[in-house]
């Protein structure tokens, strides 16, 4: 199902439209800095020695952690 | 309730990057100050305004928040006030400022906002930017959805800015806000329950208000145990679930706030790339981005090092001529003597740095105001998370080549319990601003002033060796830190990365100015105090000891038949030696022997266990009390300075660079150790910093020492 598939999965100038988020700690973060369902996010790029991800939405960027990825659900399609 | 008589108190709230600050640096420009929230060394700004109607408000800039569920210190510090009416900080109006082209993020905030009930001003900013981008603004329904004046302004270009000054004139003259105020967001039946007993027990009047207590009550301070008891026994009879609960109502308010956004801003939608895109391509590349970030550094130190050298060149000239002229008109007393000597030769060596670290904060300035620091934290998150850190820890290592106090200070923003600690710990080992008059005093002992490939100079390579050095210190020992201690919370990086923007110079002359006057009243308090002491221990010692001392100098001067210039040096020598310091210095000389150090470096050693900076203020008295008040500078008595009875000068290669090397790592600043203090909220982590950096510090020279000599 491509519902499972995560923003970690993403590799440098793929797009793809946010489906659900996993709910913890740290969630009101993501939606704070934008990160909703249907949001179209791109993976833009990793930072040098593999780290942190580089992500971009409509207008403005922000950066997170792979595992931080990993809990946001991506869909091809809106 | 507060008095009603007081002046009324104005918040600049928002989110980071919303140009909150520039709006209050352009509403108080230099009638602000600096203060701290209570309790905590969150930095409060604030500034007192006069408004055209007469009435004086004063302005509070608070920090940086993304929404009422708080993931940082700072933003911790905000939510406290906003749900407490009895802090003295509580706002009667709050300005709310968002950046036009990111306000589906940004008014989530003013919605929560003003279901507290605030009364409220939304200042719309960057308007120049939206405009160019091709938006077009129409702000009718906005206002009728938060039911609330909103402004449109760009607080860069001065653009309509007098009618944010004219909105608050009026809103504390005209009439009241709407009594019937609607909520935007309705709590759901749960929240309701656990909300409705939390108001009814503490007495608040709005229900928004209860539930965010309900979050949050384990860390508000202005709960009493009781009450967080009672709240907590409310919250597991509801099921009322934190996490959910936060997520769901975000989740709401977007979705609410979609429709005001859509009938607001009009924007075409275009693929291309931005600059913002077109920069990143290049500055957080894999490859080139740590290369640029190393350029960069470089770069730094360079400037600090050429730019600064011409007005320090003033500075000492201005002391030098000063000094002449008083010694000259005050006569020969001790009065005179201790201000020559004492005050103004220990304030000249401090102050003559303030150029240095005026460049080191102007451009440090620059790097965050551009949005280039986020990049920093985005490149090196990876490897900071193998020292046990995280990728923010970068800003505080870089702030700490300033100053360890904000670097320490700017760790709030890691969450992490363990990172944090880390990040504190290891940050003074970083040199700082404090330690750049030691390492211009001695590193000429060193190595020779000689220019490499036209540009870099030898001195400054070295320069650049030391700040290497204390590199390698924050590796090792935030790789011993990482194996002891034990995390209590996950960590996170999740940081916003700005669009690029051209920096406003007047937010950054303003900081500038700000840190270096506290540099400035800070350091120079210690040094003031310090100074007339060492004057006084260094002027008189037990009076039978003094005079055996001018007897013995007399006596060998005589049987050596030694001209009256040799004569009088020797004799205030004696005198400094059987003075108060000398005894202090000769009783510490065995300890710090092996390190290569004399009794005179030991005094210095001892004088600056403050403040480090004070090194050379203490080098200026002792030599000026231990020769005549010829205009020499420091560094040439030092050089001239000889081991007694011996050709061999006391300032080695091998005790200069171990004395370098001492204080490269050297914890000799109490007011760091008091920040570690309130930022761990206890004595053990300064304790445990002042321990491990002076054993850092005595090892290294020592083997620095035993290799050379």
């Amino acid at each position: 199902m491509n519902t499972r598939k995560t923003l970690a999965s993403l590799t440098p100038g793929q797009s793809a439209y946010v489906s659900v988020l996993d709910e913890n700690i740290y969630t009101c973060k993501l939606l704070n800095l934008g990160i909703l369902p249907k949001t179209k996010v791109t993976m833009v790029r990793r930072a040098p020695f593999g780290g942190a991800f580089y992500i971009k939405m409509d207008h403005h960027q922000m950066a997170m952690r792979e595992d931080e990825a990993s809990t946001i659900y991506i869909q091809e399609t809106l | 309730m507060k008095d009603e008589n007081q002046m009324p108190i104005v918040a600049l709230l928002g989110n980071p990057n919303s140009g909150k600050s520039s709006l209050f640096n352009y509403l108080t420009g230099l009638r602000q100050d600096v203060s701290n929230f209570p309790g905590v060394t969150v930095d409060k700004k604030s500034g007192f305004l006069m408004l055209d109607s007469g009435l004086e408000i004063q302005l509070i800039d608070f920090p940086g928040t993304y929404s009422v569920f708080p993931n940082s210190g700072e933003e911790k510090i905000v939510i406290q006030t906003l749900t407490n009416d009895k802090d003295n900080n509580y706002p009667d109006l709050v300005i709310y400022v968002a950046d036009i082209t990111q306000l589906d993020r940004h008014l989530l905030f003013a919605t929560q906002i003003k279901d507290l009930g605030f009364p409220m001003i939304l200042v719309l900013n960057m308007i120049d930017i939206a405009e160019k981008e091709g938006y077009i603004i129409d702000k009718t329904y906005l206002e009728q959805f938060l039911q609330c004046e909103v402004v449109c302004v760009s607080i860069r270009n001065h653009e309509n800015t007098q009618q944010i000054s004219d909105a608050i004139s009026s809103r504390f003259s005209g009439p009241k806000e709407v009594l019937n105020y609607q909520p935007i967001y309705h709590l759901t039946d749960q929240e309701n329950f656990v909300a409705t007993r939390i108001a009814k027990k503490l007495d608040i009047d709005n229900f928004y208000k209860a539930k965010l207590i309900a979050h949050h009550h384990e860390w508000l301070q202005h709960l009493t145990d009781d009450n967080k008891i009672f709240i907590q026994k409310q919250i597991e009879q509801s099921g009322f679930n934190n996490i959910r609960q936060q997520v769901q109502e975000t989740m709401k308010r977007y979705e609410l706030h979609a429709l005001a956004i859509k009938k607001t801003l009009t924007k075409n939608n275009s693929e291309a790339l931005t600059l913002t895109d077109k920069i990143d391509n290049w500055i957080t590349h894999r490859i080139l981005g740590p290369i640029i970030f190393f350029v960069i550094m470089l770069m730094i130190f360079q400037a600090i090092y050429s730019w600064a050298s011409l007005p320090m060149d003033w500075i000492e000239q201005g002391f030098a001529l000063t000094g002449s002229f008083l010694s000259e008109n005050l006569g020969n007393n001790w009065l005179a003597d201790l201000i020559v000597n004492g005050l103004l030769a220990g304030l000249g060596g401090v102050l003559v740095f303030v150029p240095q670290i005026a460049i080191l904060f102007l451009l440090i300035a620059l790097l965050e105001e551009s949005g280039y620091m986020s990049r920093v934290v985005f490149m090196f998150d990876a490897i900071m998370q193998r020292f046990g850190m995280n990728g923010r820890s970068m800003v505080s290592l870089i702030s700490s080549g300033a100053c360890a106090i904000p670097a320490i200070m700017s760790t709030r923003t890691i969450s992490n319990n363990k990172e944090r600690l880390i990040t504190i710990m290891v940050s003074p080992l970083i040199s700082c601003s404090a330690r750049l008059p030691v390492y211009a005093v001695l590193i000429g002992f060193v190595v020779p002033d000689i220019k490499v490939w036209g540009i870099l100079n030898y001195q400054g390579l070295a320069f650049m060796g030391l700040y290497l050095l204390g590199i390698v210190g924050v590796i090792f020992s935030s790789l011993l830190f990482k194996k002891i201690l034990k995390s209590e919370s996950t960590s996170f990086l999740m940081i916003e990365l700005p669009n690029y923007k051209p920096p406003i110079w007047q937010n950054i002359l303003l900081s500038v100015k700000e840190k270096v006057l506290s540099f400035i009243i800070g350091a120079g308090k210690i040094i003031l105090i310090i100074s007339v002491l060492l004057w006084f221990l260094a002027s008189f010692g037990p009076s039978n000891k003094m005079s055996q001392a001018v007897e013995a100098a007399e006596t060998i001067s005589l049987s050596n038949q030694l001209d009256a210039e040799s004569k009088n040096h020797l004799i205030a020598s004696n005198k400094l030696e059987a003075s108060y310091i000398g005894h202090l210095g000769k009783w510490i000389e065995p300890a710090i022997a092996p390190l290569g150090f004399d009794w005179k470096i030991g005094i210095a050693l001892l004088t600056s266990f403050a403040a480090r900076e004070v090194f050379v203020g203490t080098m200026a008295t002792i030599y000026s009390v231990g020769s005549d008040s010829d205009e020499k500078t420091i560094r040439q008595k030092m050089a001239a300075e000889l081991r007694p009875g011996t050709n061999i000068k006391v300032y080695s290669p091998a005790t200069a660079l171990s004395l370098l090397v001492f204080y490269v790592f050297a914890m000799q600043c109490m007011s760091t150790l008091a920040i570690t203090k309130r930022e761990t909220n206890s004595w053990k982590w300064p304790i445990i910093q002042f321990l491990f950096m002076s054993v850092l510090a005595y090892v290294g020279a020592w083997i620095v020492y035993q290799l050379m000599a």
